[in-house]
């Protein structure tokens, strides 16, 4: 037995104080508590905890698989309205193709509507330039015509004597007697 | 004399069965500082059980969670939703430090009562929860007074003090006084609590051995799950109050 005068046990002097060591009493380290204890909480632990994150898990494959199915929708539409549009394309390029085509015949039918008509137009006015020279021609024969007309009354008139004048009638019944044995 | 040297002897025999070393530590000389070097060890047990499960756990992450990772990102999940709903919309950058804070209490308090620490045996003290020393929970209280005091100057600037003096400027003191008070009662809370916790259990099992000390061993992981919980839930508050734009 230790002789203690100090009542109250000092800093430095414990029983227990020592290196460090392991404890090999069973009771002061209560072990077999602990190990109940550990037991017990993973005897109802395990299921409460399994539960938890079984349902968190199927949480996530639920979200997942939701996901996924999102996600194909999306690409299906995507793809079905890829295929629109290409299709919708090729349309418009037929239609701009066939447009121009279009638009081409037409303006060489008109080009050559326009010509035709253009070439009447010539026609006409070649035709009036004609009629005009024609109709200017006919009037100056028609004057030069009375000129000589009344040049010739002129003379008529004054160079005619009653043996002349005579002599002409006679021309004339004579002219019109063979005319007329002429014609029977 | 010898009644005295008698009576010692007895008071000495019954020192010896209960060998309760409250207040007795195991000293480790860094330079000028006299550290508790149990709680180190017990600290740097617990950093390595929990950077040692997260690198183990979350080394291969799968799309689909298996057992351990669904697990890891349960107790996530659960740290994203204290923060949020303590600390509300700008949550996002505080919960490495709540979750820091819980992880490490709920660990170091359920280390102290699952794990057979005493079969380890030290020159002075015993190994116990880290917890159970008031440096550390007052440590972690004076880390959360930081956490909060940063979140509101970031947040606000110095119209962060604006707050002492609301709703009136007669409740100055208690707003000051609040700034210490707080880190106060979360150390204390923590502190006193862990500590009751072993000791109780300590006493019961020096005086029955077996199966009595059971239900308040299961007490005393039921109280050290919430004294954790209670621990980040008020940090993430303080930093959410000081944080929230005053009305």
């Amino acid at each position: 037995m230790k002789n203690i005068t100090d009542p109250f046990p000092c800093l430095g002097y414990w029983p227990s104080a020592g290196s460090f060591g392991f404890n090999t009493d069973i009771l002061a380290t209560n072990p077999i508590n602990l190990s109940i204890v550990i037991g017990v909480l993973i005897f109802f632990g395990k299921g409460v905890l399994s539960d938890l994150l079984d349902n968190r898990k199927q949480r996530i494959l639920r979200t997942i698989r939701n996901s996924e199915e999102l996600r194909e929708g999306a690409i299906e539409q995507l793809e079905k309205a890829q295929a629109r549009l290409k299709k919708v394309e090729t349309e418009a390029d037929r239609f701009r193709v066939n447009g121009y085509s279009e638009i081409e015949r037409e303006k060489l039918n008109l080009i050559n509507s326009i010509y035709t008509t253009l070439e009447q137009l010539e026609n006409y006015k070649n035709e009036t330039i004609h009629f005009e020279q024609q109709r200017a021609i006919n009037q100056v024969r028609q004057r030069v015509l009375q000129q000589a007309l009344q040049g010739a009354l002129g003379t008529l008139n004054s160079c005619l004597n009653n043996e002349l004048h005579f002599r002409t009638i006679a021309a004339n019944i004579g002219m019109f007697g063979a005319m007329k044995e002429k014609n029977n | 004399m010898n009644v005295l040297l008698c009576s010692i002897n007895t008071f000495k025999r019954l020192y010896d069965i209960s060998a309760v070393e409250v207040g007795q530590h195991f000293y480790w000389q860094m330079g000028d500082f006299q550290v508790h070097a149990q709680v180190l060890i017990t600290s740097w047990v617990v950093i390595a059980i929990l950077l040692g499960s997260t690198i183990l756990v979350v080394r291969n992450p799968q799309t689909i969670p298996n057992f351990g990772q669904n697990f890891f990102e349960y107790v996530l999940e659960f740290i994203r939703d204290v923060s949020k709903t303590q600390i509300g919309e700008e949550y996002g950058p505080w919960v490495p430090f709540i979750g820091t804070l819980f992880l490490f209490i709920f660990v170091s308090n359920w280390s102290g009562a699952l794990l057979p620490w005493k079969i380890i045996q030290l020159p002075h003290g015993e190994l116990a929860a880290p917890t159970n020393d008031i440096n550390t929970t007052v440590a972690l209280a004076l880390l959360t007074s930081v956490a909060y005091f940063y979140a509101g100057i970031s947040k606000k600037g110095l119209a962060y003090f604006g707050k002492y003096i609301q709703p009136t400027p007669i409740l100055l003191p208690i707003n000051i006084l609040e700034d210490f008070t707080k880190p106060l009662s979360l150390s204390f809370r923590l502190f006193g609590n862990i500590l009751a916790d072993e000791l109780v259990v300590v006493v019961l099992v020096s005086l029955v051995p077996l199966v009595v000390p059971i239900p308040v061993m299961f007490l005393g992981l039921f109280t050290s799950g919430i004294q954790a919980l209670i621990f980040a839930t008020l940090a993430a508050a303080y930093i959410g109050e000081s944080m929230e734009g005053h009305h």
